[in-house]
């Protein structure tokens, strides 16, 4: 168990101003899905994934019609071993907020990860995280 | 009088002494002591002698009580006389106290109490002020004391002042010393708002130059000058009544008070205006203005200079915001205008010869700074432009110089003569020419409109500015052809390729200049008749041809109304002819034109404004709109244009919602609307048009114009229009009009003859009375009322409205002689109503009311007529409405007729229908029973139609409320006995109606009774993609109840039934809001005790989790929330998460 945090400093994002929702169709867009999730909290730091670069909108997908959620993100470091916990976090957050036919699909950005313990990770949390 | 014996007041007086009990005991001692000697039931002597010990005693804290006591009991009878000798007594007594510190707040109020006491109830004499100063100044340590008492130091200090200024006039330096003593150091805001007052007061009372403040001016300003800016850090919510402002107010007046302080303020105030702190220059500027008017000409020129550069620093700062240069500005302005020394070239000299303000005219008006580059030149040069212009109109003689200056020179640089034909030449080639200074431009104008305040100030008695030798009217008008040809060429500069945001300054200065030049006051105005003309015509040819290019549309416009109203202003009678001539006429008859190149918003729209410039032209504009609204009318066949209603309902929109209003505002409406409405009225004479009129839908906005001209016409206009109405009618009609005088006429002798004009003269008519006002007489009641009766009858809806205003303003009133009467017919029009509805149901059920009346076969007439049936349903509704409106008691036959209607389904449904036919989508009963329900709408809703406020209507205070109260009970029991399905559904649409549209306080304090058949009817009626509309409200009535706490109570009752309909609202097809705003109630259920709503939680959650998937993102955003609450509400919620996760 590593005592202290596993990045002490990290470089905090300025959140952008934007107004409420800018479409004006109703149907499900990624925008909403990044909404919903942009404030959860770093488990290390008192700032929310958006502020901390480990989400933006890009990194969702929405397939409305297949009823699919694909959601990307990046670790603030390589080394991090919290990204189990940022996944559990979205999965909730996502239960809550859409209905359960949605297929919500939770990854990290390729090579974001150290890649000498991939192995070990990336097992873990496959099992954790990509289940559904 | 009775004196009361000592035991009674006595203990008062102990109370007070006595520090141990509460402040409200205290004041309520001296309250009733002060009441016993009021009444005169005590006397001051019996006080006193009885409070002897309390007064002398050597104990400070009991001592200082008494006379505390003995204070607030002076200062609560202020009113009360009291005699020579106790004034006399008390001062002593007082005065002798101010000495004794450890007592001194019952000293200060005494004292405080005896200077406010009015002449002719006994006040202190003038020997014993003086004698009270000399003590205070001597005794009381006024820095050293608490707040409040140095409040009461300072009250005492103004009060003497204010009031007694004859016992400080032979103060000597010692005591005015004690005065800025007492003041020196103070910081709390009440006491420093009193202070600076006394210092003014003091200041002001010695103004001979040898006096007191003279020699003491340096010595009290320097106790001011620290208060200097006011900062005040204190929020409004504190409970101090002094604001920063009034603070700051009550110094600058102290600054003020006397013009010894002048060589001490000025240079303090110039200095600070160099301070980095904004408010510090704002409050400088502002003091420097009050200061210069006060001390005079004579002490600020020696300042003139350094007032100046100062300023000027200001004024051309990049970084000084719009207020503070304004600020500068005005003091700039005051500055010239108050200091008038000897030497009249002062400001010139100091200004216009000033070697910055030379510089940067010369930078204007050199080539390589003709087109503005930047922002900050763009501000550098108004800043200069404001400088000079101030300078030129603040008199005749500065004007002169600054022209002389530089007003031929800049007009030069703008562009010669030569240059301006070239310039055209060029145009007309298509090629641009070399760019036109735009800072020369600028300046020119500015000067120009200095020129005009000159004028205006001194237009009395020009003539004599026009023979002076050399005088600013002079080289205006040298200039004056060259300039208006400039102006003109840059008003067409848009051709031009130029920077938009350029050329919209270029045209924009073009335009105010030559306003400028138009709005002279003619006496003195340089320009010739027809250049103003030519002005005019220019400006009147924008607004015809040129209204694509929208911005100098509007500028033209803004400028033509603008020169409209100076000729008003002036009572220029010349001009106004011109102007009427050129401009009104041509504008206005834009309207009548059926030129469609032109959009007729904007013809209005420039119409209106050319009318706001005075009352003629408004008069004018409505005539026009008449004309326009008449041809319409008799020309719209020989057009051949269909959209002419539209355009009819553009016109009287604006003739009612702009032209009316503001002729009425300005008092000039008279005879306005009656010329038009009889125009109106003489123009449906011809059959032929009114057939042309209702086949064209002209008719509905007709009806709409005349209902809106009768409305705000007076009583005695109204009754003009009504009786040639009426004529018309009876001149025109193919009905026998006397025999209607008796008796209703039966259907059969009319029907069904009526062709379409006749139709359209009716309408037209019933328009008129739905507009008349109470007082006006009807022509003919008893005629006019059979006639309308008998198109009601054929279903004719106007006929219906116009008998229910009747009904509404004239049943029992005692003005008209038939009150009886109309009583009667009013009987007989409801049952006549109720016989032709029945009438249908009277083939399918023998009926035993339908042989009371006439013998009327009434199924022949209307067999099959749904349509006219139904419009009889909603006529009754109106009437009905116009009835409760007036609070009359008859409005219960129709509501129970309504009520049999809707119940005689159930037993039609049991008779085996065989002529059922479809009608819009509802078998026909089912459409009778939906329009019985939408007629409880009727009247319970507000309407535009009819019976509102501007049509006159009488309006019973809560008659809706009223209403509701009594059909409530009779609904709830038909609800209960009603076993249909489709009579209850028929039911609960009713009761629907009428519940949402009564106040809602009144629901809510009948919701036990009523919840669960609200709940039954939002269930029911959430089938029926028709009653969308009724859902919602009833839903938004059912959320008003879940915010009362009375309702809560009763919803938490019903909880089981309420939740399970608003889940099954959550998924409501038809209406977004319903959904939404079923889960918001979801949401507020939420807050409701714990053991209630536990049990309901899992189809909650279920509802809100189908909700996330719904359509519009409004709903689902909600349905999160709702969700949310439920689960994190309910602590066990926990163990569904867990069982919910996939396989951790």
């Amino acid at each position: 168990m590593t005592v202290g945090m596993i990045n002490a400093n990290p470089v905090v994002h300025e959140r952008p101003e934007r107004a409420a929702h800018p479409h004006a169709a109703d149907a499900l867009d990624p925008l909403d899905v990044f909404d919903t999730v942009r404030d959860i909290k770093d488990p290390e730091h008192p700032y929310s994934l958006e502020q901390l670069s480990v989400l933006s909108q890009e990194s969702v997908s929405v397939d409305e019609k297949l009823g699919r959620i694909q959601i990307t993100f990046t670790p603030t470091v390589q080394h991090c071993s919290l990204a189990t916990v940022i996944g559990l976090c979205l999965r909730l957050k996502l239960m809550q907020n859409y209905p359960p036919h949605f297929k919500v699909d939770i990854k990290v950005a390729p090579g974001s990860l150290a890649n000498e313990e991939s192995g070990v990770y990336t097992d873990k949390f496959l099992r954790l995280i990509s289940k559904k | 009088m009775a004196r009361v014996p000592p035991v009674e007041w006595v203990p008062h007086v102990e109370a007070y002494v006595d520090v141990s009990r509460p402040a409200a005991q205290h004041s309520a001692s001296v309250d009733a002591l002060a009441a016993l000697v009021n009444k005169d039931k005590l006397t001051l002597f019996d006080l006193v002698s009885k409070m002897d010990m309390y007064l002398t005693t050597t104990d400070h804290i009991v001592r200082s009580r008494g006379i505390l006591l003995l204070g607030e009991i002076l200062s609560r009878i202020s009113f009360k006389c009291l005699d020579v000798n106790t004034i006399t007594t008390l001062s002593d007594f007082f005065i002798s106290r101010l000495s004794d510190w450890q007592a001194i707040r019952g000293a200060l109020v005494g004292c405080l109490a005896l200077l406010h006491r009015k002449q002719g109830v006994g006040c202190i004499v003038i020997a014993d002020v003086k004698r009270l100063v000399e003590s205070f100044l001597q005794n009381v340590p006024v820095q050293s004391l608490a707040a409040a008492d140095r409040k009461l130091c300072f009250e005492i200090l103004s009060c003497i002042l204010d009031r007694y200024p004859e016992a400080v006039k032979q103060m000597d330096g010692e005591q005015l010393y004690g005065i800025c003593e007492a003041i020196d150091e103070e910081k709390d805001p009440e006491c420093l708002m009193l202070s600076f007052h006394v210092v003014e007061v003091v200041m002001k009372l010695f103004p001979d130059p040898s006096g007191l403040a003279a020699q003491f001016a340096g010595d009290v300003f320097e106790i001011l000058s620290k208060y200097f800016p006011v900062y005040f850090t204190h929020g409004v919510g504190n409970g101090l009544d002094a604001t920063r402002e009034d603070l700051s107010r009550a110094l600058m007046h102290a600054f003020c008070s006397t013009q010894y302080f002048e060589p001490f303020v000025i240079p303090l105030l110039l200095d600070k205006l160099a301070s980095s702190l904004p408010l510090a220059k704002i409050d400088s500027l502002k003091y420097l203005d009050n200061c210069i008017r006060f001390y005079g000409a004579d002490r600020m020129v020696r300042h003139a200079s350094a007032v100046w550069y100062k300023l000027k620093e200001v004024i051309f700062n990049l970084s000084s915001d719009q207020l503070l240069i304004s600020e500068a500005l005005n003091c700039l302005k005051t500055a010239i205008m108050y200091t008038d020394s000897s030497d009249k070239d002062l400001f010139i000299n100091l200004i216009l010869l000033d070697e910055d303000i030379v510089n940067k005219i010369r930078s204007v008006s050199s080539v390589e700074k003709s087109i503005l580059s930047s922002l900050e030149d763009l501000a550098q040069l108004h800043a200069l432009g404001s400088v000079i212009s101030i300078l030129a109109e603040s008199s005749t003689y500065f004007c002169t110089r600054v022209l002389q200056e530089h007003f031929a020179h800049l007009v030069d640089i703008v562009g010669t003569k030569a240059d301006y034909e070239s310039r055209q030449l060029n145009n007309c080639n298509g090629s641009s020419s070399a760019p036109v200074n735009y800072g020369a431009l600028y300046l020119s104008v500015q000067l120009l409109s200095s020129c005009r305040e000159v004028a205006l100030v001194s237009y009395k008695d020009c003539s004599s500015v026009k023979l002076a030798k050399e005088s600013w009217w002079l080289i205006l008008e040298k200039k004056l052809e060259q300039l208006i040809h400039l102006l003109r060429s840059f008003i067409t500069i848009a051709s031009r390729s130029m920077q938009p945001m350029l050329r919209q300054e270029y045209v924009s200065c073009a335009v105010k200049g030559l306003l400028t030049l138009a709005t002279f006051p003619e006496q003195c105005s340089p320009l010739p008749a027809n250049a103003y003309e030519d002005i005019l015509l220019m400006f009147t040819s924008i607004i015809i041809s040129k209204f694509e290019n929208v911005d100098l549309w509007r500028l033209s416009l803004k400028a033509l109304t603008s020169i409209g109203s100076s000729i008003a202003e002036f009572h220029d009678s010349e001009r106004e002819v011109v102007y009427y001539r050129t401009v009104v006429d041509k504008i206005v008859s834009l309207v009548e034109s059926y030129d469609t190149s032109m959009p007729l918003s904007l013809r209005l729209e420039a119409s209106y404004e050319i009318g706001t410039a005075g009352l003629n032209y408004m008069l004018r504009v409505a005539k026009s709109l008449e004309v326009a609204v008449v041809t319409n009318i008799s020309e719209s066949e020989a057009n051949g244009r269909m959209e002419c209603a539209e355009h009819v309902a553009h016109l009287f929109e604006c003739y009612s919602s702009r032209v009316l209003p503001w002729l009425l505002t300005s008092g000039g409406v008279n005879e306005l609307a009656l010329s038009f409405a009889l125009r109106l009225l003489d123009e449906t004479k011809d059959l032929t048009v009114l057939d042309r009129m209702s086949s064209q839908g002209l008719l509905d906005s007709l009806m709409t114009g005349m209902k809106l001209l009768v409305g705000v016409c007076t009583e005695e206009q109204q009754s003009l229009i009504v009786q040639k109405a009426y004529c018309i009618i009876s001149s025109m009609f193919s009905l026998p009009l006397k025999l209607m005088t008796d008796r209703l006429l039966a259907v059969d002798e009319l029907v069904p003859s009526h062709s379409v004009p006749e139709t359209a003269l009716i309408s037209m008519f019933s328009s008129i009375i739905v507009g008349l006002r109470p007082q006006t007489p009807v022509p003919d009641m008893m005629v006019t009322i059979n006639l309308l009766s008998v198109f009601l009858l054929n279903g004719k809806m106007p006929a219906a409205y116009a008998l229910a205003s009747i009904f509404n303003k004239y049943l029992h009133n005692p003005e008209f002689s038939h009150e009886n009467q109309l009583d009667k017919i009013l009987d007989d029009i409801l049952e006549r109503c109720f016989l032709t509805v029945l009438a249908n149901s009277c083939s399918k059920i023998s009926h035993s009311s339908a042989g009371t009346s006439d013998d009327v076969n009434f199924s022949d007439v209307f067999s099959g007529n749904k349509l006219s049936k139904i419009n009889i349903l909603s006529s009754l509704a109106w009437i009905g409405k116009g009835l409760l409106m007036r609070g009359d008691e008859k409005v219960k036959d129709i509501s129970m007729f309504l009520l049999k209607i809707l119940c005689s389904d159930e037993i039609l449904a049991s008779i085996p229908s065989h002529q059922e036919e479809p009608y819009g989508g509802h078998s026909s009963d089912t459409s009778l029973t939906i329009c019985v329900a939408s007629a409880f709408h009727v009247m319970m809703s507000d309407s535009e139609m009819c019976l509102n406020k501007k049509f006159h209507a009488r309006i019973k205070p809560l008659y809706k409320q009223r209403f509701f109260s009594i059909l409530m009970p009779i609904f709830l029991s038909k609800i209960k006995e009603t076993t249909a399905v489709t009579t209850k559904l028929a039911l609960y649409r009713a009761f629907g109606h009428i519940i949402s549209n009564a106040p809602v306080p009144a629901v809510i304090t009948e919701a036990h009774q009523i919840l669960l058949v609200m709940v039954d009817s939002l269930a029911k009626l959430s089938f029926d993609i028709e009653d969308k509309d009724l859902v919602y409200s009833l839903l938004l009535v059912f959320s008003g109840m879940l915010m009362d706490e009375k309702g809560k109570e009763c919803i938490l009752d019903n909880i089981q039934i309420t939740i399970s309909v608003l889940t099954e609202l959550v998924s409501y097809p038809h209406l977004m809001v319903v959904r939404e705003t079923a889960l918001q109630c979801l949401v507020a259920f939420s807050t409701l005790p714990h053991s209630k709503i536990y049990p309901m939680r899992r189809k909650v959650v279920q509802a809100a989790i189908k909700a996330l998937d719904d359509k519009k993102r409004a709903v689902r955003q909600v349905a999160v929330r709702c969700r949310q609450t439920w689960i994190s509400s309910c602590l066990r919620w926990d163990l569904w998460i867990i069982c919910q996760v996939p396989d951790v």
